[in-house]
């Protein structure tokens, strides 16, 4: 906080997120028409906010027109994170099981074509209970699986890819209405980017943590430097008397521009705000630089719009 | 020197075997060792330069070509076992065109005679003409069909086009003969003109696309209940993306109605004839 920036009367720390290498796939989601297409791609993001407990991190990255989906009906794209290839081959097959398969009209697709396949119809395939059809269209296999409503059909792969996980953002405000509608902001511009999911409720967590408990058994506990009602209990606070609410948007991206690139944009929300608005500084979490290997400097993503390793 | 242009001299008096005569078999080879590289006439080795003139260019941006040039129907097995590179023939070819490649390109410009593109595994093979009967099938006496790649007759086919086929796309642009898709074990084939008798007789699985005339339909098939509107529109838009700019019969396939027909039940029954309306 040495050399702390305000703009807009919103002081900007000199600090930094740190984040994570993890592994990713996108798919395509399509369907009758948006709106179940929607309640596929909400189910199958559902309960990924963090991988602490959820076994992935996934949200909707963006709606498709049908123009952008291989069977020309309306779809949306949604990215999926984990901490290992592995586990990420698990939670989609689990996933996309138990939300698209069972989602009426629904279709699914792989929405990277390059990197290491892992089973996205392949196994899914075994519910047509010998029915299945499998279908080879320009050198992409597809599998049609009978259905009550028709058919279900499914790409056999999806590929992995590399990916940053952790970006983040805390947003310390006046009160919770500024904070909120700082975070709403940030979250909306975010949206907008390609490659990026904010894997939280709504796109943003409050209750940002630190590494380890006083209880041995649990890694993670309560971030208590940024929690107000702490100030002046706890023995290290990072907060000042005027903010009374803080937030937090964790960003997960498929490459670490993309990250920086969601950063950016929020921070800029937030600056657009002001402190006129009771936004009034934002900072990041970091484990000291010793556990991620990607570090977004708050000050280089404003100054150059890229994080750097 | 990536292309070499053969150019006949004169129609042979017997059939020649060209298999072998392939791009890749040139590499290295000097104008005068391409010459003098034997092909079977009747029961003769006879050098190519027999039947051919034969001259090379330095085209390092085609990659490796082969050009015949004049009416090769006395010529079989042009592009046999291709796995690499391109052969374009000016006029038509004989039996056996295409067959058995399991890469590369190969496009007539005339018509094939009997078994082209037969027990086919790779690449593309076009023609811009007719093809005989058995094209895309068996070698006589084996078991499995085409087994890959791509194959466009923009004209007519014969009979038992596709028999015993059981992977990759053949499309036909005009009709088709007799017992079209016979023991299909699998794959996509699209007709643009009318069928024979006997569609799907036997078929296995696989997809029967019709884009022209609907076929009669043997009792052995029975009418599905839904239309597979995805699988339909996976199919088409690629069916429509092979033929190319000139789609003909295929063009706006992925916006039109199909009807479908499930058989041959007197085989294993689950392959589909896609009637478009």
């Amino acid at each position: 906080m040495s050399e702390a920036r305000t703009i807009n009367g919103v002081v900007i720390d000199d600090t930094f997120a740190e984040a994570f290498p993890m592994k990713a796939t996108r798919l395509i989601i399509t369907a009758h028409n948006i709106t179940w297409a929607y309640h596929a791609a909400a189910s199958a993001t559902g309960f990924a906010t963090s991988v602490i407990a959820c076994g992935c991190e996934a949200g909707i990255e963006r709606e498709l027109s049908a123009d952008e989906t291989p069977d020309g009906r309306p779809g949306l794209a949604i990215l999926i994170f984990s901490m290992s290839g592995k586990e990420l081959a698990k939670q989609v097959e689990r996933r996309v099981g138990q939300c698209v398969l069972t989602c009426p009209t629904t279709a699914v697709f792989a929405g990277i074509a390059e990197g290491e396949a892992i089973a996205l119809g392949k196994n899914l395939r075994f519910f047509g209970d010998g029915w299945q059809m499998s279908k080879v269209i320009a050198g992409v296999r597809y599998w049609r699986v009978p259905v009550m409503d028709g058919e279900f059909v499914a790409q056999e792969t999806t590929a992995v890819t590399k990916s940053v996980g952790g970006g983040n953002l805390l947003m310390l405000a006046t009160d919770l209405d500024a904070a909120l509608r700082a975070a709403e902001a940030a979250v909306q511009a975010m949206k907008r980017l390609p490659n990026v999911v904010m894997p939280f409720p709504g796109g943003v967590v409050r209750s940002g943590s630190k590494v380890g408990s006083k209880y041995p058994s649990l890694g993670a506990s309560t971030n208590d430097a940024f929690c107000p009602g702490l100030y002046g209990l706890a023995a290290k606070s990072e907060l000042t008397p005027e903010v009374r609410c803080v937030l937090e948007i964790v960003i997960d991206g498929l490459t670490e521009a993309d990250v920086g690139a969601a950063m950016r944009v929020g921070m800029q929300a937030c600056i657009e705000i002001g402190s006129a608005g009771g936004m009034l500084r934002v900072s990041a979490g970091n484990y000291g630089g010793k556990l991620g290997p990607f570090h977004f400097h708050l000050h280089k993503l404003l100054d150059a719009g890229g994080g750097s390793a | 020197m990536t292309r070499v242009r053969l150019s006949l001299k004169q129609a042979p008096s017997l059939r020649v075997d060209l298999r072998g005569v392939k791009p890749a078999a040139f590499a290295g080879l000097t104008l005068a060792q391409i010459e003098h590289l034997p092909v079977t006439h009747g029961t003769q080795a006879l050098p190519l330069a027999e039947f051919f003139s034969v001259t090379c260019e330095d085209t390092p941006e085609l990659g490796r070509e082969l050009v015949f040039e004049g009416d090769l129907s006395r010529f079989d097995r042009i592009g046999w076992q291709l796995a690499e590179g391109r052969i374009v023939v000016t006029g038509s070819v004989g039996d056996y065109a295409g067959a058995c490649m399991t890469g590369g390109d190969v496009q007539v410009q005339g018509s094939a005679g009997l078994l082209a593109a037969c027990e086919m595994a790779g690449g593309t093979l076009t023609i811009a003409g007719d093809v005989g009967d058995h094209a895309a099938s068996t070698l006589p006496g084996s078991m499995d069909g085409m087994r890959g790649g791509t194959l466009v007759v923009r004209g007519r086919a014969g009979d038992r086009f596709a028999d015993r086929m059981r992977r990759g796309t053949a499309l036909v642009f005009g009709d088709v003969g007799d017992f079209l898709a016979s023991r299909l074990v699998a794959g996509t084939i699209a007709i643009g003109g009318r069928a024979g008798a006997h569609v799907g007789y036997g078929m296995r699985r696989g997809s029967v696309v019709f884009a022209g005339a609907a076929p009669a339909i043997a009792p052995t098939f029975v009418p599905a209940l839904i239309d597979a509107a995805v699988a339909w529109q996976l199919l088409a838009r690629d069916l429509a993306r092979i033929a190319g700019n000139h789609s003909g019969p295929f063009e706006g396939l992925a916006a039109r109605r199909t009807a479908r027909h499930l058989g041959d039940l007197a085989a294993d029954g689950r392959g589909e004839l896609f009637v478009a309306v």
